[in-house]
């Protein structure tokens, strides 16, 4: 059985960079004579080859190229210049654009590129799963009650010290920082999530000196990189044990990650962790152990126990009859679609399985004894034939609705939130209405609907703006 | 008109009640726009919302409430079409864009707008879609709003008090105020063409025309200045940008390393390098570049369209 398609990445991982592997723009790129001129080290490792092209916007082959040999590369279609400085080092060089193939309007310059859509120095908290704090200080940062405190040593020659970050639109002047003997502090109320921030020291800009986590911003600038907890994984005991690493389904079960701390119980790591379910284990000197706390466990499918943590509210996926079944299990696209996950529990009248997620649209399967199969219970779906998914909209804000199309075929509805993916969410007609409810987060939200293969403007919805095709999408603001 | 409206004009916490009357301006379009306005010696104060490095007015035009974007670098008002489409459309009007861009552009009227405690009836102005700045900044924009309707008063930028002064002034552009508490540290003599303010700034030894251009949330250099002034730019980044289809313009990010005005001379401004020569059209003058966010945010600013001057007063430590 082929495995249900339009798998969308929900599990987007904020990349914390650490400090050390971040190369420094301003010593690679320069304008000079007409040309803007990189100059590359072809020894640089992976990550840092990896952040330049990122960075410069290179075509990802362009070390393979300047590494040929050849004076002369062909980079996204264009001619570039390679200089040999020495055995390692190489420039590569272009010259200035000077009748470009499109003309930017001034708010597309600044807006910059598609990728950046949270604006630089902001946070799409619906995209962090999970995040940890490392201060090179113990007495820098506090989180209680719902209150931050940061604390900046020394520095007590400063007239004014502020702090400006994603918190506060990052306005040099609106929090000042207190002064006490020792340096300078503040107390400021934040939910669990991602911030940044930085200092200001008398009109100076500089990163947290004590936090080891920065970010850089996509604009050459680096951010403290801040995430208020809402969670905390403990292990008590195993005092001898020399280091503790918890890993889970959250961050690829990575075991070089996060690092637990000693307390006079045991061990403990608290953290940011956005509401769903994760299989998790500790990772005790070099040995996986289970939670012992933690009832919850769950097999995988080759047979190995992991605990299982469930934040949020409860939803519980049903699957009536398939008494005779051996093995019913969900997979979606809240667990990567792995199939040997999530195990259905026997019930009375068929199958069921309590799970946890944060808001949003998830698409889901059940597989029984291995037969991968939509769920009856739900009308709502996206895709075609095989490639059919159950469609759950968890703590939907929002129903698209169609009327005056009664005779119609098949409705769809794509749009930003889906990627503009073609296929869609299939809608249902009831009472000759057509209707699919989603979870949208808050902002802006661009749609059309498909009629029987055509694309419209939502009648309905008097908002739309143009597209690049010259028609229009249909506009929603979510409040 | 019969109009009769009671307004709440505050400056520095205090409030004060002022019998409105109506002016008029003359709106470009041929149309009578009116302006109701106090006429006594009051300051105006109108709040600037800042996300991230756009300035934002809240603003009422014909029941819908949102943001203008406050961006010197357009005209006057221009609306996006997004929320007005139903205004009736005074003919095409297809000059290089309003907003710095070849866009089409629809000429319309205002039938009624509030900007802060300004009221205004039957202004004219543009209607484009800016449904890009939305998607890429997540605010809903409901226009953006330039100096035309303000230029009749001297205006203060003040960026420490994220606030918009308004004063005003006699026909030979003095104050009616005594004292607006504001001594410039430096002035200069501006050029304006279609309520856009040009000012003269250095790099190394040129003299450099920038647009002042409170839209700009980086300052912008042109690709086309001598090497002498680009080679005072740090490259911390390099973008393709790119239109329909393929085609794309490249963009450099960095940081200006010397940009003097006046006496001073100010570092690690961010700024953008690219080609800039269809913006010259849409300006009506030929620029080297744009001074935006970055540079408005080093003190406040004071224009003056009548005296065609401008002052700045820095930022001191203690004001902050």
């Amino acid at each position: 059985m082929k495995k249900a398609g339009f798998i969308f990445i929900i599990f987007l991982l904020a990349v914390t960079f650490r400090l050390n592997a971040q190369i420094d723009p301003g010593s690679i790129a320069r304008v000079e004579d007409g040309k803007v001129i990189y100059q590359l080290d072809l020894t640089w490792s992976d990550s840092q080859k990896r952040q330049v092209v990122e960075l410069f916007d290179l075509d990802s082959t362009v070390w393979q190229k300047v590494g040929s040999g050849a004076s002369t590369i062909i980079l996204d279609s264009a001619e570039w210049y390679v200089h040999k400085l020495d055995r390692n080092k190489i420039e590569l060089s272009k010259p200035l654009e000077r009748k470009p193939a499109v003309h930017l309007n001034k708010f597309d310059i600044m807006l910059g590129n598609e990728n950046w859509k949270t604006p630089p120095g902001y946070v799409d908290q619906e995209k962090v799963i999970y995040g940890f704090n490392s201060f090179s200080k113990n007495n820098v940062y506090r989180y209680n009650k719902g209150i931050v405190q940061l604390f900046l040593p020394g520095n007590t020659r400063a007239k004014k010290v502020f702090i400006a970050g994603s918190f506060n639109e990052w306005d040099p002047q609106r929090t000042a920082m207190q002064r006490v003997d020792s340096g300078w502090i503040i107390k400021i109320q934040l939910k669990p999530g991602k911030y940044f921030y930085k200092y200001i020291l008398d009109g100076r800009w500089t990163t947290d000196p004590n936090n080891r986590f920065e970010e850089n911003d996509g604009m050459g600038n680096m951010n403290s990189v801040l995430y208020l907890p809402n969670f905390q994984f403990k292990l008590n005991n195993y005092k001898n044990a020399k280091k503790v690493v918890v890993a889970g389904s959250f961050n690829n079960w990575n075991r070089n990650e996060l690092r637990m701390r000693r307390t006079s119980e045991g061990w403990t790591l608290p953290l940011y962790l956005r509401d769903g379910t994760y299989s998790y284990k500790f990772l005790v000197d070099d040995q996986w152990i289970t939670d012992p706390d933690n009832e919850t466990t769950r097999k995988d499918m080759l047979g190995n126990q992991n605990s299982v943590i469930a934040k949020g509210d409860l939803h519980v996926f049903k699957l009536k009859g398939f008494e005779q079944a051996h093995r019913v299990m969900v997979a979606g696209s809240f667990n990567k679609w792995k199939s040997d996950e999530f195990p259905m529990k026997r019930v009375p009248d068929g199958w069921e399985l309590p799970f946890r997620f944060s808001p949003g649209n998830y698409e889901y399967k059940f597989i029984v004894d291995g037969r991968w199969m939509t769920d009856p219970a739900n009308p709502f779906t996206i895709g075609e034939g095989d490639v059919t998914n159950s469609v759950l909209a968890y703590k939907a804000n929002y129903t698209f609705k169609l009327t005056g199309h009664a005779n119609a075929r098949t409705v769809i509805v794509t749009g930003s939130f889906l990627d503009w993916n073609p296929q869609g969410y299939k809608m249902i007609k009831k009472d000759g209405v057509w209707t699919f409810p989603v979870y949208l987060k808050k902002g802006k939200h661009l749609y059309k609907l498909i009629v029987d293969g055509r694309w419209i403007l939502d009648p309905g919805n008097k908002l739309w703006e143009q597209n690049e095709y010259g028609t229009g999408n249909s506009v929603l603001w979510v409040e | 008109m019969g109009i009769s409206l009671w307004f709440l004009i505050g400056y520095n916490g205090r409030t004060k009640r002022t019998d409105p009357v109506i002016s008029t301006i003359q709106g470009s379009a041929g149309s009578e726009a009116t302006l109701i306005e106090k006429t006594d010696t009051a300051t105006i104060i109108i709040p600037l919302k800042r996300i991230g490095k756009l300035y934002l007015i809240e603003a009422k035009i014909d029941g819908e409430e949102g943001n203008l974007v406050f961006d010197t670098g357009a005209s006057g008002l221009v609306l996006n079409e997004t929320y007005f489409r139903h205004y009736v459309s005074m003919g095409e009007h297809s000059s290089g864009g309003i907003t710095g861009g070849v866009e089409n552009t629809q000429r319309i009227t205002v039938d009624n707008i509030t900007v802060g405690p300004l009221k205004f009836r039957k202004i004219p102005g543009n209607m484009v879609n800016l449904g890009h700045i939305e998607n890429r900044r997540g605010i809903k924009v409901l226009g953006l709003f330039g100096f035309e309707l303000i230029r009749q008063y001297e205006i203060q930028i003040d960026y420490a008090h994220n606030q918009m002064r308004l004063f005003p002034i006699d026909k030979k552009g003095d104050l009616l105020n005594r004292s607006t508490g504001f001594k410039a540290d430096y002035t200069q003599k501006i050029e304006e063409t279609k309520n856009i303010v040009f000012i003269k700034a250095r790099i190394g030894d040129k003299q450099l025309r920038f647009c002042l251009d409170t839209g700009a949330e980086t300052n912008v250099l042109s690709t086309d200045l001598p090497r002498s002034v680009l080679q005072t730019v740090t490259i911390t980044r390099t973008s393709r940008l790119r239109g329909a289809g393929t085609a794309y313009t490249e963009v450099i990010y960095g940081r200006m390393n010397e940009l003097a005005f006046g006496d001073t001379t100010f570092t690690g401004m961010e700024t953008v390098i690219t080609y800039l020569d269809h913006l010259n059209d849409s300006y009506g003058k030929l620029i080297d570049g744009m001074v935006g966010f970055d540079f408005i945010s080093k003190g406040t600013f004071c224009i003056n369209f009548v005296k065609n001057q401008m002052g700045i007063a820095y930022l001191k430590l203690n004001d902050q």
